[in-house]
């Protein structure tokens, strides 16, 4: 009699419960734009931040709601940028790939390091730790805060203690950017491969004490320029020259004369 | 002065992660940084508070007057799983800035078994209503708490030179214990 009356008792809870929760879900039911959940599941879901919003999710609603352009998600391929544009009914037009460029050809060959850094493994620890990881107060420190920061495993730093950057891999999300202490990784367009690799404003002679990779502002890649007629390509400003990327008009010919090669072509990409 | 020692008690000496034993996985799995671990800790707060009320008048006015008190462990688990999908519900509709920050952790915490041991453990000891509540409210709390204070000592140990063998579920586990060994020092200082 007892398990009758139990399972009487259990069956007739839960049949109420979930009655229950049938009405609470009419009556709490929230409309939601079915175009929002078809395009977060269209969209990669890395949640990497490319995009300029938190997450696929408020792109997503972003898109629908504020009427957020189609063509932000920096990870999207042509296909899912098409299926995007079916669900929202328009043309997509992607703009060029960006990739991350490490601005810094200071490696343990050509920069010079005072000692060895034991500390915590994060470059914004050790400038923070009196900064004596490496001699040059502009260059990369190489401990790999961007390759932790990467959502997609494109940075990582070489055998020569640089980090490189997958040209496959690189979505552009920026993320990098914002991990590096030092502010030297910046977005280009794959087009532009010429670039100078060095931000260092100290004068020409830290050549031989710092880095014999480092950009001493001698303007001779200016000179070729200027006498090429793109005068405002290069310019020189306090030791450093500095490319002119509101218009990019950079041709391998102006990095010939360099003496230390900190202008260059393709560096700290690997190209599969 | 009950109430207040149960709660002290409920946070401290009988904290539900530390010397209960109970809910460790996401203490382990969801512990990892200070801004997941203390939403959690406080969904299961909520949690928690709820069920202890819920299950109280369920056992108390429809189990114990129909003397079937065998029936507790499945009538907790069927209020527990109605409770955390009507609360998913409830806030969605009212309160989406929580839904949220709440996010997944919500319906993680219908397979949490601290729930499910505080449901049990309040029948066990015979609380009363308001014993009940108290008793909920700072389980919740103590569960709060030890993740914050292990996702706090995992964020700094993220960063320093652990032995290669110790790295990963190693280290935390060890230092789970640790911190198990220091929350035993609690012990007898209130008994209830």
């Amino acid at each position: 009699m007892s398990i009758l009356y139990s399972a009487l008792l259990m069956g007739g809870t839960g049949l109420l419960f979930s009655i229950f929760l049938v009405i609470a879900n009419k009556t709490f039911h929230v409309e939601i734009d079915p175009r929002i959940s078809q395009i977060e599941e269209t969209l990669p879901g890395v949640n990497c931040g490319g995009c300029g919003y938190a997450s696929c999710a408020s792109y997503a609603e972003a898109i629908v709601k504020k009427g957020a352009k189609l063509n932000q998600c920096v990870v999207a391929d042509k296909d899912t940028l098409d299926a995007l544009g079916t669900i929202m009914g328009t043309k997509v037009v992607k703009g060029e790939k960006r990739i991350a460029v490490v601005m810094c050809r200071g490696d343990r060959e050509s920069a010079k390091f005072p000692g060895i850094y034991r500390g915590i493994k994060d470059c914004a620890a050790a400038i923070y730790s009196g900064d004596v990881a490496k001699r040059c107060k502009y260059g990369c420190i190489g401990l790999g805060s961007c390759v932790s920061s990467c959502p997609f495993d494109a940075i990582k730093i070489s055998a020569h203690g640089i980090p490189v950057v997958s040209l496959d891999k690189c979505t552009g999300c920026g993320n990098c950017v914002e991990a590096c202490p030092r502010g030297l990784i910046e977005l280009h367009p794959v087009s532009q491969k010429i670039h100078v690799y060095c931000k260092s404003h100290d004068p020409g002679a830290i050549y031989k004490t710092v880095c014999t990779n480092a950009c001493i502002g001698c303007g001779l890649c200016v000179k070729a320029a200027e006498a090429d007629g793109k005068s405002d390509a290069l310019k020189t400003a306090d030791n450093l020259v500095i490319v002119n990327y509101d218009n990019y008009q950079l041709k391998p010919e102006y990095i010939e004369k360099c003496p230390t090669g900190a202008i260059n072509i393709e560096q700290n990409i690997i190209i599969k | 002065m009950k109430l207040l020692l149960l709660f002290i008690a409920s946070i401290i000496v009988n904290n539900f992660i530390l010397s209960n034993f109970l809910g460790i996985c996401p203490f382990i799995g969801v512990s990892k940084r200070l801004d997941s671990a203390v939403p959690m800790g406080l969904a299961v707060t909520f949690v928690m508070t709820m069920t202890a009320v819920i299950t109280w008048i369920i056992n108390h006015l429809i189990l114990i007057k129909l003397n079937m008190p065998y029936l507790q462990y499945v009538a907790f688990i069927l209020v527990i799983a109605t409770l955390v999908q009507f609360v998913e519900m409830f806030l969605k509709k009212f309160v989406p800035g929580l839904y949220r920050a709440f996010g997944i952790y919500l319906p993680l915490i219908t397979t949490n078994c601290a729930i499910l041991g505080l449901a049990l453990l309040e029948a066990l000891k015979n609380y009363n209503f308001m014993e009940s509540i108290v008793f909920g409210v700072g389980s919740g709390l103590g569960y709060t708490l030890s993740m914050a204070i292990m996702a706090g000592i995992r964020e700094q140990m993220e960063l320093s030179n652990i032995p290669k063998p110790f790295q990963g579920p190693a280290i935390t586990l060890i230092t789970a214990g640790i911190l198990a060994l220091a929350f035993m020092g609690f012990s007898g200082m209130i008994s209830l």
